[in-house]
This record gives C-alpha cells, sequence and structure tokens, in this order.
C-alpha cells in the first residue's frame, strides 16, 4: 500500500499523462471541446488502460520473458490492446445501450492511442507488479480525464472570447494547454 | 526465429478466436440498437461529418433515438432529417426511398438537397504576376489576391482540394475555379476553404444565382474592378416587374438584386437584360468548362 498512493499521486498530478508527459493529444484536443464528451472519453480511457495494463502484464511476465522474445513488445502489445478493446465495444455495445451511448464510439479510438502504448511501455521499464501496473494505469486514467475536463471548460469559454482570427479554434487552446501544464507542473511539483 | 514466428502467430490466432467466440456468444439483438444498425446500413457509410454527426452511426441514432426534451424543435425524426440532411445520401434515389421506407416518412429532397455556388465569375483583370505559394489562403493574404477585385477568385484549387465528389474544376484560362452541380452533393466542405468566403450553400431548387461578391468600397459599384460586376442598374428587377412574375425585389442598402427563387419561373428575361452579365442560370451550371453564365 506505501508505494501504490506515491503510484496513484504522481500519475495524476506530476506525471501527468497528457499534460506533463505528452501522450495522448489526439484524443485530447479533439474531444475536449464539450464537457459531456470529455467526462466519456475520460472514463474510456481510464478501463482502456487498466485493461491494457493488466493484459500487457501477463503477455510481459508470462510469454515475452518466459520464451526470451522481449523484443516483440510492441507489435504485441499492439495486438493484444486492439483485440481486447474490441470484444469489450462488442460485449458493451450488445448488452448496454446506455453505457454503449456514453462511452462507445470513443473505445475504438483509443484503441492503440500512444497514452495506452506508452502507459505499457512505463509498466515494463518501472517494471510494476501486477497491482502496481493496474494502479498506474488507473492513475493515467483519472489524470487524463481530470485534464480533460479542466481544458473542455476553458474551451468553452475560449469559444465565446475575444480571440485574434488566426487563433481561434485549436491555436489557443494549444496555448491554453501550455499554461494549464504549467500550471499542474509547478503546482503540484511544489506540494508533492 | 522460429520461436518469434511462433508466439506471433500464437497470440494473433488466440486472440482471432476469441473475438469471434464474443461475437458469437454475446447476445447479437440489444433492444433499441436494431432500428438504428438497419438505419446505419442505408447511410452511405463515409463518415463525411457534413451533416453535422461525427460518424454515420451516429447520425442514424440521432435520427431513430431523439431526445425528448430537444431544445431545438419538438424531438421527433423529421426535424433531424430536415434540418442536417445526409447531402450524400440525397443523390442516391434508391438510398431515399429505402430510408422513407425504414422511418415511415416522406423526404422532399429538392427541398433538402443543397448545392454549393461560387459568387464570382473571376474575370477581373489580373494585376500582377503571383509567385507566391500555390494556394488560395497564401494569395488572399497579399492584398486580397493577384486580381484587380478584392473578392476575385484566384484559381489555386484550395476548394478542389478538399472535394470528396471531385466535382470543382480549375478553368486554366479564366484562373477560377468551377463548381460541376451534377457531381455535388451540398456537402459544404470547400467553404471554409475559401479564404474570401466566395462559396455559398443553396437549395438545389435555386433557379437564378447572383454571381458577384463584390461589396462597393467607397461607393465604387463592381463594375470598376471587372467587366462581370452588378452596375446597379435594377434592369433586372425592372424586367421582373414588367413580366409581372415580382421574383425579384431591391436591397435598397446594399443595392443588389434579392431573388425569390421559389417565384422564379426561369423565363430568363432578367438575364437576357443584364448587360454585365452577373446573373446566371443556376440550372444550366452543368458544364465544367462554361462556368455559369448563359451567353
Amino acid at each position: 500500500m506505501n508505494e501504490l498512493m506515491p503510484i496513484f499521486i504522481r500519475m495524476i498530478t506530476t506525471s501527468n499523462i497528457v499534460l506533463v508527459m505528452y501522450l495522448g493529444l489526439c484524443p485530447f484536443f479533439g474531444v475536449s471541446k464539450k464537457l459531456g464528451p470529455a467526462i466519456s472519453m475520460g472514463i474510456a480511457v481510464t478501463l482502456v488502460m487498466i485493461i491494457a495494463s493488466v493484459a500487457t502484464w501477463l503477455i510481459h511476465d508470462y510469454i515475452l520473458m518466459q520464451f526470451d522474445v522481449m523484443y516483440m513488445y510492441i507489435v504485441l502489445f499492439i495486438l493484444v490492446i486492439s483485440s481486447l478493446v474490441q470484444m469489450v465495444e462488442m460485449t458493451i455495445k450488445r448488452t448496454n445501450a446506455t453505457l454503449f451511448n456514453a462511452l462507445g464510439i470513443y473505445l475504438p479510438l483509443i484503441t492503440t492511442n500512444c497514452a495506452i502504448l506508452g502507459l505499457t511501455f512505463l509498466n515494463i521499464r518501472e517494471e510494476y507488479t501486477m497491482l502496481q501496473s493496474i494502479v498506474n494505469g488507473l492513475g493515467a486514467g483519472i489524470g487524463f480525464g481530470i485534464a480533460l475536463i479542466l481544458m473542455s471548460s476553458i474551451r468553452v469559454k475560449l469559444e465565446i472570447a475575444d480571440v485574434p482570427k488566426s487563433m481561434r479554434g485549436l491555436p489557443i487552446a494549444y496555448i491554453g494547454a501550455t499554461i494549464l501544464a504549467l500550471i499542474f507542473v509547478f503546482t503540484f511539483g511544489g506540494i508533492v | 526465429m522460429v520461436i518469434t514466428i511462433l508466439v506471433l502467430t500464437g497470440i494473433g490466432l488466440f486472440a482471432a478466436v476469441l473475438i469471434y467466440v464474443v461475437n458469437v456468444v454475446v447476445p447479437h439483438k440489444v433492444m433499441g440498437l436494431e432500428k438504428t444498425e438497419e438505419i446505419n446500413t442505408i447511410l452511405p457509410g463515409m463518415n463525411c461529418g457534413a451533416c453535422g454527426y461525427p460518424s454515420c452511426f451516429a447520425y442514424a441514432q440521432a435520427i431513430t433515438e431523439p431526445k425528448a426534451l430537444s431544445c431545438c424543435g419538438t424531438g421527433k425524426d423529421e426535424d433531424v432529417l430536415t434540418k442536417s440532411p445526409c447531402a450524400t445520401l440525397l443523390e442516391d434515389e434508391e438510398s431515399v426511398k429505402e430510408l422513407e421506407k425504414a422511418l415511415g416518412v416522406t423526404l422532399d429532397v429538392s427541398a433538402l438537397g443543397k448545392k454549393a455556388l461560387i459568387h464570382c465569375t473571376g474575370d477581373s483583370e489580373v494585376i500582377c504576376d503571383y509567385a507566391g505559394i500555390e494556394t488560395c489562403k497564401g494569395a488572399a493574404q497579399l492584398l486580397s489576391g493577384y486580381k484587380k477585385c478584392p473578392w476575385a477568385c484566384s484559381g489555386l484549387g484550395d476548394c478542389v482540394r478538399v472535394c470528396l465528389q471531385d466535382a470543382i474544376f480549375i478553368d486554366e484560362e479564366k484562373d477560377i475555379v468551377v463548381i460541376d452541380q451534377e457531381k455535388c452533393n451540398g456537402c459544404g466542405l470547400c467553404i471554409p476553404e475559401c479564404p474570401l468566403d466566395l462559396i455559398e450553400l443553396v437549395p438545389s431548387g435555386t433557379k437564378i444565382s447572383f454571381l458577384c461578391s463584390y461589396e462597393p468600397i467607397r461607393d465604387i459599384p463592381g463594375r470598376e474592378k471587372c467587366a462581370y460586376g452588378c452596375t446597379h442598374c435594377r434592369k433586372c428587377f425592372k424586367a421582373c416587374e414588367e413580366e409581372g412574375i415580382h421574383a425579384i425585389e431591391w436591397d435598397k442598402e446594399k443595392a443588389l438584386p434579392i431573388i425569390d427563387q421559389d417565384k422564379c419561373t426561369l423565363c430568363g428575361k432578367c438575364i437576357e437584360v443584364c448587360e454585365p452579365n452577373t446573373l446566371g442560370d443556376f440550372t444550366k451550371a452543368n458544364k465544367p468548362k462554361v462556368a455559369v453564365l448563359s451567353h
């Protein structure tokens, strides 16, 4: 327990996967225009990160290490994660229409996002146990969700703000994200 | 080497079998999504986004599951279909019939269909030899283009590049772009591309098109900049009145005609009378070579 809490808090604040590590910028800027999709995307990303952490940890420990084929980890992780997400999406689509409406369409979009893959590579590099990997994934997903919710609230206001014509839309969103990232690093870096 | 192949193949096969098993085992029919799936098969499946929804599946969902407390409209199916129609679907008559049968509604294609219209014949005098970056947006940065009229189409093809239907052509002689109205499905992807905002989505039932975007600066009429600019002579307005049709009204502020496409009978008098040929016959706009004028 005394290792899990630091991992969890670190992934949300000072090692935030999108604001500090710059992974997963595509869905971050793509879905952050409104609050509703932002929340759905955050939940979908958390779910996929946990599934991916579990599956890749199993593959890594029981297949890659056993057969000494560590160099194949990129290909195998992509294969396994996309298959699992496909199965999860199929199951959700056919069993629970409300849940599907909430986050179904985002699942195929983030299947092999660099955030998901990057997280699994982090798990390998830090040599986490299964439980630590799960907490890592959970923290990263929640960190992504928080950053996304903050960003969507900012962008809703930026839509009606007086922005120069050439900066409207994505450029000013990037600058907003930069400022948000600076806040995250300096505030939380000082506290944690 | 062998182990690599075995491991990769093994895991790939395992994943494939698992997906197949899940596909077969998990019950196929979900309450509520059957209708959506049915509509989804009728839709083009291009996910072009012209209707405003992120994918064809999302559009199908919007049609079949209207929100009861929608803030705009009464929440019925027809509202989504009329407010944001699927442009590609409307081109295909069979699909329209299938959709009508599936939903139990009738669609008025000519009222819903849209076409893109360029409000420029581009015949303005060329005042410099443009040697910059070959995009319209680049040319527009330089004093609004290399032609005398600041609203002239520069013909460098930003809109051509985004058209999914290949409906836009560059007319090399005149250095403008021309839209082939037969191929255009009104998706509107070309509209944000034009830096001078020359393209407009008009209903496909439009008959007469006004082909100049010039806004008089310091009272210099459009005629000064281009041979096809409006001279504000009001002959079109008078000709329509004399015919008794009254389809053209005169906007006094902008000094331009306003055409009521429903009342227009396409008699052609206004086009005949217009000296600078600013008014064009929209229904004849199919041949790419001879722009949209009816000489």
